[in-house]
C-alpha cells in the first residue's frame, strides 16, 4: 500500500509536469491542425533558460525564493517570445500548404533548437544547483516532499488560469470559435494570425513553465530531454481527444500515473512501450480519445 | 463511321516525347549507378551504400504516405522486423540470407496488419500518434528481450552470398543494394499503375466519397501498411548483411523521421524522387561534414527553408501521372463503343428487375442528432424504373434519409431493406454500391487530383475489390474497365475531357462526372442529393435531359431537389418531408395542390417574407 501511494505521488508529479505540455499540443492542434513537433524542444529550451538563470543567480546568494520565481519568469517568457517567433518563420506561410510540409516544418524545427542547445550548451547534461529543500511529509508510509505538492499545485494554477483565459475573455473565446471554424472565426471579425500567435505564446509559456520546474525537480537537464517528455506529453493530448483542453490536463496526469505504476511494479525500460499499449488500446475502442473531439465531418 | 473518327480525336495520344527524355534520364542514371563504385572511394561508397538503403525505405513508405495519404511515424518498425526476423533466422536456424526473404517479408506483412488494423478507425493526425507508438513499441521490446540480443543486439551475422561468393566489400554491398532498389522500384511501381493504386488515390483525395464509389476502404488502407512493410522488410535484410551486426539504436523514432524525410524531400508519390529524396537527405549531411558541428543545423534549417519555397518537394510526382487514357485505344473497341453508347446498359451483376417491382423499401427509420429528430419514422418503397423525388424545406431529413440508405450513418431505428429482403442496416457503403445503390453528393465529392478518366474508372470499384482475380485490385486497368468508363463518359457528354483534372471541370461538367463515376458501378438505383443546385437554366435542362436518360437507360432514380420545375417535370412520385417525417405522396400533380405541402413548403416562403416585413414595420 505505501509503495502504491508513493508510485501515486510521483505519478501525479510527472504528470503535473506533462499535463502542462500536453495543453500546448493540444491547443496548437486546435487552432492549425499541427501536431508541433518543435513543442517539447521549446521546454527543453526554457529549461535551460531556467537552468542559466539558477545558476547565476545562486552564485551570487540571492534568496532561494526569487531565484525560483525568477527563474520560472525568465523561463516563461523566453518560451513565449520562442514560441511566437517559430509560428511567424516557419507554421505561418505554410498554413494553407499541405498538412504534411507544415509537420515536416516542424520536424525541421525541431532539429534545430535541439542541434542549437546542443551546440551552445554540450551534449552532455547540465545539473541545475540543488536549490530546493527536501523536507516533506509522511502519510501512509508514503513520502511526498512540500517541492512536489508546491509543483503540483503551481502546474493546476497555471491550468486553472489557462481555462478561465480561455473561457472567460474575449481572446479566449475567438481561440475557441478558430478552433471550431476558421472560415466563420475570419467572417466575424476574428484577427486570425493574431490569435494564433497567441496560442503559441500561450502554450509555449506552459511549457517553459514545464521545463524550469522539471529542471528543478529533476535536477538534470540536455538537449534531447525534449524529446522524451514532448512524446509523453503528446500521448496525453492524443488520449485526452486531441483539441480538448480538459481532456489534455486528465491526460496528463493520467500518463504520468501509467509511467510512475509501470517504473514501479515492471520496470523502467518498458514504461514507454506500455504507454503507447495503453493508447492504442484506448484508440482502437474509443478512436477519439477518452474525453472525445470537436470535430465532426459533414456527410 | 462518322462517329469513329469523333472517338479517335477525343482520345488523346501519348505524349511520347515526354516519354523520350524520361527513357534517357532514366538510362544515364542507371549508368551512373552502376559505375559509381569506379568513381568513389570506400569511405564514398559506404555513404552510396547507406543511401541505396534509404532509398529503398522512401519507396516502401512512400507507398504509405504517398499513394495511400497515411502518416507513418514508424516505418522503422518494420526495418527492424525485416533485420531482426532474417538475422535470427540465420543465426539460429541457419537459413541462407536468401531462405530467409520469404519468412522476413512475411513477418513485415503480418505486422503491417497489426499495426494496420487498429489505425483502421483513426482520423489521420491520430496515425502519427499510434504509429510512432507502434515503432517504439517494436523497439522497446527487441531492446528489452534476450532473445533479440537486447541492447546489445545480434552479431555473427554471416553476409549475403551470390552464387557462391560472399558479399563483403563496398562495392558488392552497393550492387546488392541496387539490385534490392529495382525490386522496390518494380514493385511499387507495378502497385501505384494497378487498380489498387487509383484505390489508394482516391482514398487520400476522399475517404468518404471513396466508400461511397464502392472502395473497401479498411481493406486498401490495411494493404498499404502491409505492401509498405514488405519493402521496408527487404531494406531490412540488406541492413543486416551489411555489417554482421544489428542493434536496437538503428531502429530508433529518429530513423522514421529520416525515412519520412527521404518522402517529402524527394516529392510524394514520386518514385524518382526517392531517389533523389535519399541523395539529399543522407548525402547532404555527409558532404558537409567538414564543417561538422553545424551540418545537423544547417540541415535542419535547409529543411524549414525547403518547406517554405517548395513544400511538394524536389521531384513531385505529376498529378495525373497515371492517364489510363493514353494508350490509344484499337479501333475495334472504339467501334464497340460507339455501337453501345446511346444503347441501354447492361445488365447489372445483380440482374435487372422487372419494371414496377419493388426495390427497395425503407420503414419506420428514425435517426436524431443529439436532441435533433432529423428523420421520424420515414417509410416509402422505390419501384424498378421511376423517377421518385423527395423534397422538404431545409433541415426536413432529406439528405440523412440518403445517409441512413448508403450506411454513412446507421439509423437508430426502422429499416431499409433493398427488393423487400435483403436488410441494408449495418452493411457498409462500399457494398451497398456493389448491391446495386449508388449516390451522389449535395456539394459534388469528386477526386480533385485525379483525372477525369480516372475518377470515372474509380466507379469500377464496387466489383473489383477483390485482391487476386482478373478484375482484381492487383490487376492493371483492362481495356474492357476503359471502354466503360469511355461509354459513361460519352453518355454524360464529358469524352473530350477525360485528361482533364477534376478539379478544372466547370460546376456543370463536375455534376455530369459524379453522375458517370456513380453509373460505373452498374447500379440498379442512382440516388442523387440536390444535383440542379447551384446550375443555370441552360445546365439544368441538360440535367434533366440526363436523368430521363438515365432512366430509360433502365437505372432507377431516387432524387433529393429543391427546385420545384425539376422535380415537377422530372419525378413520377414525389414524397414530401417536413421536420423529418412524411407529409405527403403523390403523383406532382396531386403535390402541388395538396394543402398540407403548401404549408409546410411551398407557400412557406411567401408568409415568412411577410411576416418578417410585419416585424420590421412593427
Amino acid at each position: 500500500m505505501s509503495a502504491f501511494l508513493q508510485y501515486v505521488v510521483n505519478g501525479l508529479t510527472s504528470g503535473a509536469f506533462i499535463a502542462l505540455v500536453a495543453l500546448g499540443y493540444t491547443m496548437i492542434y486546435g487552432v492549425i491542425r499541427l501536431i508541433n513537433f518543435a513543442h517539447g524542444d521549446v521546454l527543453m529550451v526554457g529549461s535551460f533558460i531556467g537552468y542559466e538563470v539558477v545558476v547565476t543567480l545562486v552564485a551570487q546568494h540571492w534568496p532561494i525564493a526569487l531565484i525560483v520565481l525568477l527563474a520560472l519568469l525568465a523561463g516563461m517568457a523566453f518560451t513565449g517570445g520562442l514560441g511566437m517567433l517559430i509560428e511567424r518563420v516557419a507554421y505561418q506561410p505554410l498554413l494553407n500548404s499541405s498538412r504534411l510540409a507544415i509537420l515536416i516544418s516542424a520536424l525541421g524545427v525541431s532539429l534545430a533548437l535541439e542541434q542549437g542547445a546542443q551546440l551552445i550548451f554540450g551534449a552532455g547534461y547540465s545539473a541545475y544547483p540543488n536549490v530546493l529543500s527536501s523536507a516533506g511529509f509522511t502519510f501512509a508510509g508514503a513520502r511526498a516532499s512540500y517541492v512536489q505538492v508546491g509543483m503540483i499545485v503551481l502546474s493546476l494554477l497555471l491550468m486553472l488560469g489557462l481555462y478561465l483565459f480561455v473561457h472567460k475573455t474575449m481572446a479566449g473565446t475567438a481561440m475557441r470559435a478558430l478552433a471550431m471554424d476558421k472560415d466563420a472565426a475570419t467572417l466575424m471579425g476574428i484577427n486570425v494570425p493574431r490569435t494564433i500567435l497567441l496560442t503559441f505564446m500561450l502554450g509555449s509559456v506552459l511549457a517553459g513553465a514545464s521545463g524550469v520546474m522539471q529542471g528543478l525537480y529533476y535536477t538534470e537537464i540536455n538537449f534531447f530531454m525534449g524529446f522524451l517528455i514532448g512524446l509523453r506529453a503528446f500521448t496525453a493530448a492524443v488520449l485526452g481527444g486531441i483539441g480538448n483542453i480538459p481532456g489534455a490536463m486528465v491526460a496528463g496526469f493520467l500518463i504520468g500515473l501509467i509511467g510512475s505504476f509501470s517504473d514501479g511494479y515492471i520496470s523502467s525500460e518498458w514504461s514507454d512501450a506500455i504507454i503507447f499499449a495503453v493508447l492504442i488500446a484506448v484508440l482502437v475502442f474509443k478512436p477519439t480519445g477518452l474525453f472525445g473531439e470537436r470535430v465532426a465531418e459533414r456527410v | 463511321m462518322a462517329g469513329v473518327d469523333r472517338l479517335r480525336r477525343v482520345i488523346p495520344r501519348s505524349p511520347r516525347a515526354r516519354l523520350g527524355a524520361q527513357g534517357g534520364l532514366t538510362v544515364t542514371a542507371a549508368a551512373v549507378a552502376l559505375l559509381l563504385p569506379l568513381m568513389l572511394s570506400t569511405y564514398s561508397m559506404s555513404v552510396a551504400v547507406t543511401v541505396v538503403m534509404y532509398a529503398i525505405l522512401g519507396l516502401g513508405l512512400n507507398v504509405v504516405v504517398g499513394y495511400a495519404g497515411l502518416l507513418d511515424l514508424g516505418y522503422a518498425a518494420f526495418f527492424a522486423i525485416g533485420a531482426y526476423t532474417s538475422s535470427l533466422l540465420q543465426l539460429d536456424a541457419h537459413l541462407s540470407f536468401w531462405e530467409t526473404l520469404p519468412a522476413a517479408v512475411a513477418a513485415a506483412a503480418v505486422s503491417g496488419c497489426i499495426i494496420g488494423y487498429p489505425t483502421l478507425r483513426l482520423r489521420s493526425d491520430y496515425l502519427a500518434i499510434v504509429t510512432l507508438g507502434f515503432g517504439e513499441i517494436v523497439r522497446i521490446t527487441v531492446t528489452n528481450l534476450s532473445v533479440t540480443g537486447g541492447a546489445n543486439g545480434l552479431y555473427g551475422i554471416p553476409p549475403a552470398t551470390v552464387f557462391g561468393t560472399s558479399i563483403v566489400s563496398e562495392s558488392g554491398l552497393y550492387y546488392l543494394g541496387l539490385f534490392f532498389l529495382l525490386i522496390a522500384i518494380v514493385f511499387t511501381g507495378l502497385l501505384s499503375r494497378s487498380r489498387l493504386g487509383r484505390a489508394w488515390r482516391t482514398l487520400r483525395e476522399d475517404e468518404t466519397a471513396s466508400e461511397a464509389v464502392g472502395v473497401p476502404a479498411t481493406k486498401v488502407k490495411l494493404l498499404a501498411y502491409v505492401m509498405g512493410a514488405m519493402v521496408g522488410a527487404l531494406a531490412g535484410m540488406y541492413f543486416s548483411s551489411q555489417f554482421g551486426t544489428i542493434d536496437p539504436t538503428t531502429f530508433t523514432f529518429t530513423t522514421s523521421v529520416t525515412i519520412l524525410l527521404v518522402v517529402i524531400v524527394g516529392g510524394m508519390g514520386s518514385i524518382p524522387g526517392m531517389i533523389l529524396g535519399a541523395l539529399v537527405v543522407i548525402a547532404l549531411p555527409e558532404a558537409l561534414r567538414p564543417i561538422s558541428s553545424y551540418r545537423l543545423l544547417i540541415f535542419a534549417l535547409g529543411l524549414v527553408l525547403l518547406m517554405l519555397v517548395r513544400p511538394q518537394g524536389l521531384w513531385p510526382a505529376r498529378r495525373s501521372r497515371q492517364g489510363s487514357f493514353t494508350a490509344p485505344l484499337a479501333p475495334r473497341e472504339v467501334t464497340a463503343t460507339t455501337a453501345t453508347a446511346g444503347e441501354a446498359t447492361e445488365a447489372p451483376a445483380a440482374g435487372r428487375p422487372e419494371p414496377g417491382s419493388l426495390l427497395l423499401r425503407v420503414s419506420g427509420l428514425r435517426h436524431s442528432f443529439g436532441g435533433v429528430i432529423a428523420v421520424n419514422d420515414v417509410s416509402f418503397d422505390l419501384h424498378a424504373g421511376e423517377i421518385l423525388s423527395i423534397i422538404g424545406p431545409n433541415g426536413a431529413g432529406k439528405t440523412t434519409v440518403f445517409n441512413c440508405i448508403t450506411g454513412m450513418v446507421t439509423p437508430q431505428r426502422g429499416e431499409v431493406s433493398l427488393r423487400g429482403e435483403r436488410s441494408l442496416l449495418k452493411v457498409k457503403p462500399h457494398k451497398i454500391v456493389s448491391l446495386g445503390l449508388a449516390r451522389t453528393f449535395q456539394g459534388v465529392r469528386l477526386f480533385e487530383g485525379l483525372d477525369v478518366a480516372d475518377n470515372c474508372l474509380a466507379g469500377l470499384s464496387a466489383h473489383q475489390g477483390r485482391l487476386v482475380s482478373r478484375h482484381g485490385l492487383l490487376g492493371r486497368t483492362s481495356a474492357q474497365d476503359r471502354r466503360e468508363a469511355l461509354r459513361w463518359l460519352t453518355f454524360v457528354g464529358l469524352a473530350g475531357k477525360a485528361h482533364v483534372l477534376a478539379s478544372e471541370l466547370s460546376y456543370g461538367d463536375r455534376r455530369r462526372l459524379e453522375i458517370a463515376r456513380s453509373l460505373m458501378s452498374r447500379p440498379l438505383a442512382l440516388l442523387l442529393d440536390e444535383p440542379a443546385a447551384g446550375t443555370n437554366p441552360t445546365e439544368k435542362r441538360e440535367l434533366m435531359g440526363l436523368v430521363r436518360q438515365v432512366r430509360n437507360s433502365g437505372v432507377t432514380v431516387l432524387l433529393i431537389e429543391h427546385d420545384m420545375g425539376v422535380v415537377m417535370g422530372l419525378s413520377d412520385r414525389v414524397i414530401v418531408l417536413d421536420q423529418g417525417a412524411v407529409i405527403a405522396e403523390g403523383p406532382p400533380r396531386q403535390i402541388r395542390s395538396d394543402p398540407r405541402v403548401i404549408d409546410a413548403y411551398l407557400g412557406r416562403e411567401d408568409r415568412e417574407a411577410t411576416e418578417a416585413v410585419g416585424e420590421v414595420s412593427e
